[in-house]
């Protein structure tokens, strides 16, 4: 009996019906491809290091999945992190990590493809490779091996993971991803042309294992010469004798300095699936997400996405018309949600939210906008959009005073936020959600005190306007903070993280100072932000804390009832590493980073530039409407800002 | 306003569908199939479908039933056909009809369910051991089994819910095939019929193991076994 057909005999007999949801493992979903193995030259599992549910709501997912379907000759499946139920009962039956659409062992595939969403994933990895019965490093694959791919934003700083990635793939997927894997089809067949050939002089075991090694070494020089592939095994880190980082060089000839991001020039001819997986199960996003735009330029200071996705890149109002249509017809969604990172800077969002609605309001299909602005256009938008199912509203100011919002170069003013919740309340909204950040550089009590006075102001404004209203219900706020974490390739990446104690004790003051009932408060774990601050500036020397703290058990630290913080901490004893090095180690303008290598396309003294005017409270306008600010993407990149709008400006509030 | 009435199947893999999945994998369906659903009135609008009973995660079935509204009267037949196209694998339909205003709801009227159950034996049994224990455990006025509610552990006696019993035996597996209550005036579930049989029959198989198949759901009407589809 094949390997696959005793998984799937296993589950079905077994264990599905002793884990909780167990349409986490089945796949089988509308839309699903089920492809002929034989038929096929490179088979990739794309592997999301978190559950089913977080994972489906990915849209790169959905993209890439469908892209490489569609290739005749690739394969694409997908394979999630089991919850830990699931896990035991794998583990305990000898099942390992399985793709969903074949039920095949994940050692079937060339290419295991893992997504970097959020830092605190990085422990599931390791463990879904362990549950695959593949190793954990680099070093001891063989040819014979998957090879082990990384991409996502924060591949930004991929190095804690280096030993563990066989490559990893700089920026956007649809262009380069499809190229990276034709590279290994081809390598794999002119490779097994010599194997035959070679075959004949019946090789010993070590002999076998040093031609495997020599092809796969081969085959990684081959894939490191394709621009945006980082393979981290052809360079070396080097630290001085203080510990201090010096600089990351490669070791082989014809092996980039710097890996340079890819990007698609033309998001309007960018490949966009018209079909998408429809799960059975409550997953996050559970909707049509059309992505109307790439990129921002309001050039946030502690924003990570900001820096990486740049340029803005907009799709027309007749290719999304057109996607929209296809994917409710070819899913069967009642929503369609517009993403972007900041949906109402869409050149084109009025026409295209009417015409949206015109078209779909019929079968009860309604829209949302999950990333808005603080302005009066953000609540007329949420406005039109409710006209078929309501919605909630959130904002997020990010800090409590001008001063500070003016240091993150978050351009919103009080009056701005205001005049949000006046038109929010006018409207029949009867709660908000408003969100910030605290930690921030430079932040003080009055920044603290800041953000408990808006709450205050926006309960008092609410009340006021429902009460005129002649409404009996009572305005509720919702105020969440998480802690700011200095990000690589942000203005803020020189900065220090605030001490954890100190977090807490912001935290703490908050709780005390949000008394109104009106208010509730939530925050984010300081703990899990710290970790998340050292892994996102880390370097090489993480991997072992990493895997330390893996072997003790760390899995699904994103999750507050797994994340085990005193177990991190003995990891990093064990392995005589300080995490606070990282998260708390000033970093000076000159030192040498561990992500320099990595060309994301923006200028350091662009980086710099923004920091210090941060520290002056000055800020830096919209690029889009204003001057170009010198980030140096689109010359580096060699594209350009690209508006479908064209005689649009931004908002006001930003000029 | 327009009901449907439809007959389907669940199979591998949709038999690990909650009833929620399940409704839910209807309506989108329904969507996809571009038949017109009729909506509740609201902020949240949504369809008005209702199944006959609930079927437990794992079960494969034979034998299920939901209403649907629509907004516009559809051919029967034409629903049947879109439907099927667009329904995700393991979901069969079997048959659509129309039902006439007046009718009475379908949770309402389905009253008895048929299961057919596959357990694997722990130890060589032959069929006369078999039809030994069914009578030992027939025999029996009242079978207590304990259920697990919401305000904790209650005990009831299935014996006057079950209707009819076989018990057989295939390569190395007992089968049971049962018609038990379902429905307003209570359920009986498979797993508690095999539960006392193998208590008041002593007989000892694997019931971690235990495949489960609901033949289908009926409305009885004195001796009669009718078929939600019989009774339009």
């Amino acid at each position: 009996m094949s390997p696959i057909c005793d998984i799937s005999q296993i589950l079905e007999d077994e264990l599905l019906r002793k884990v909780t949801k167990p349409t986490r493992y089945t796949g089988g979903e509308h839309n699903q491809v089920k492809k002929d193995w034989s038929g096929v030259d490179v088979a990739m599992a794309f592997a999301f290091p978190d559950v089913y549910e977080v994972g489906m709501s990915h849209l790169g997912l959905r993209i890439l999945y469908h892209l490489i379907n569609e290739q005749p000759r690739m394969v694409m499946e997908r394979v999630f992190a089991p919850w830990p139920d699931m896990e035991k009962a794998m583990r305990s039956r000898g099942v390992p990590l399985f793709s969903l659409e074949s039920r095949r062992p994940l050692t079937d595939f060339d290419v295991v493809g893992f997504t970097l969403q959020y830092e605190m994933s990085y422990s599931n990895i390791l463990n879904m490779l362990d549950l695959a019965g593949i190793s954990l490093f680099a070093e001891e694959r063989l040819y014979g091996d998957p090879l082990i791919m990384a991409g996502g934003p924060c591949a930004v700083n991929p190095e804690p993971l280096a030993p563990f990635m066989d490559l990893i793939l700089l920026g956007e997927g649809e262009e380069l991803l499809p190229r990276v894997l034709q590279a290994i089809a081809d390598f794999k067949r002119d490779a097994g042309l010599g194997a035959i050939a070679g075959g004949a002089a019946a090789a010993g075991d070590d002999l076998a294992e040093r031609r495997d090694r020599s092809r796969r070494e081969a085959l990684l020089l081959h894939l490191a010469t394709i621009p945006g592939v980082y393979v981290p095994a052809l360079y070396r880190s080097e630290y001085a004798a203080d510990g201090c980082f010096l600089g990351t060089t490669p070791i082989r000839e014809g092996v980039p300095a710097k890996v340079k991001k890819q990007i698609v020039a033309d998001l309007d001819k960018a490949y966009f699936p018209t079909t998408s997986l429809v799960p059975f199960m409550d997953v996050v996003h559970d909707r049509v997400m059309l992505e109307v735009l790439r990129g921002c330029s309001r050039a946030c200071r502690f924003c990570q996405a900001g820096s990486i996705y740049r340029p803005v890149r907009e799709r027309s109002p007749e290719t999304l018309k057109r996607q929209a249509e296809a994917l409710v017809k070819a899913t069967g969604y009642d929503e369609i949600a517009l993403t972007s990172l900041s949906t109402a800077d869409y050149t084109c969002v009025e026409p295209l939210i009417k015409e949206l609605i015109a078209t779909h309001a019929e079968q009860k299909v309604g829209l949302s906008l999950p990333s808005l602005r603080v302005d009066a256009f953000s609540v007329d938008l949420a406005k039109e959009v409710q006209k078929v199912r309501k919605t909630g509203l959130t904002f997020a100011p990010e800090a409590g005073t001008q001063r500070l919002r003016d240091v993150i170069n978050k351009g919103v003013t009080e009056s701005d936020l205001m005049e949000t919740v006046e038109s929010a309340f006018s409207n029949g909204w009867t709660s908000l959600k408003l969100y910030f950040m605290i930690g921030l550089p430079t932040e003080t009590e009055e920044d603290l005190e800041g953000i408990a006075r808006l709450a205050e102001q926006v309960v008092y404004k609410g009340t006021a306007i429902l009460r005129e209203k002649g409404m009996n219900k009572s305005v509720r706020v919702t105020v969440s903070t998480s802690s700011f974490v200095p990000k690589a390739q942000t203005p803020f990446q020189w900065e220090p993280q605030a001490p954890m104690a100190d977090l807490e004790e912001k935290q703490a003051f908050l709780k005390k100072r949000l008394r109104d009932r009106r208010i509730s408060y939530s925050w984010h774990d300081a703990r899990i932000s710290f970790l998340e601050a050292v892994f996102a500036k880390g370097d090489r020397r993480l991997a072992q804390v990493l895997h330390r703290a893996w072997q003790k058990g760390c899995v699904f630290d994103g999750w507050s009832e797994f994340f085990r913080y005193e177990t991190w901490l003995e990891a990093f004893q064990e392995c005589g590493v300080d995490p606070a090095d990282y998260a708390y180690r000033a970093i000076g303008y000159d030192d040498p980073l561990p992500w320099d290598h990595l060309d994301f396309g923006v200028d350091r003294r662009y980086l710099i530039r923004e920091h210090k005017k941060a520290l002056a409270a000055a800020l830096t306008r919209d690029c889009r409407a204003d001057q170009c600010a010198g980030c140096g993407v689109c010359p580096t990149l060699g594209v350009s800002i690209d508006l479908r709008g064209g005689d649009h400006v931004p908002s006001p509030d930003r000029l | 306003m327009f009901r449907v009435r439809i007959a389907f199947s669940k199979q591998d893999p949709v038999r690990w569908l909650s009833h929620l999945d399940t409704q839910k994998a209807f309506e989108r369906a329904m969507r996809r199939a571009a038949i017109p659903l009729a909506f509740s009135e609201g902020f949240n609008p949504h369809p008005k479908i209702a199944f006959a009973s609930a079927l437990a995660v794992g079960i494969v079935s034979f034998g299920e039933y939901v209403d649907v509204d629509l907004a516009a009267a559809v051919d029967p037949a034409e629903v049947r056909e879109r439907l099927q196209k667009a329904m995700p694998e393991g979901f069969g339909i079997h048959g659509v009809k129309a039902v006439p205003p007046g009718t009475q709801a379908l949770m309402a009227v389905v009253n008895r369910a048929q299961y057919r159950l596959r357990v694997p034996l722990q130890e060589p049994l032959d069929e006369a051991v078999i039809a030994a224990a069914l009578s030992r455990s027939l025999a029996e006025a009242s079978w207590l089994v304990e259920r697990e509610g919401k305000k904790g552990v209650s005990t009831r006696d299935i014996r006057p819910g079950l209707f009819q019993l076989t018990g057989s035996r295939t390569d190395d597996a007992l089968i049971l095939e049962m018609l038990v209550q379902t429905g307003s005036e209570g359920n009986v579930r498979p797993e508690e019929v095999l539960e006392a049989v193998c208590r008041y029959g002593d007989l000892s198989v694997d019931r971690e193991r235990v495949r489960i198949l609901r033949l289908g759901l009926f409305v009885a009407q004195g001796e009669r076994l009718l078929t939600p589809m019989d009774v339009l």
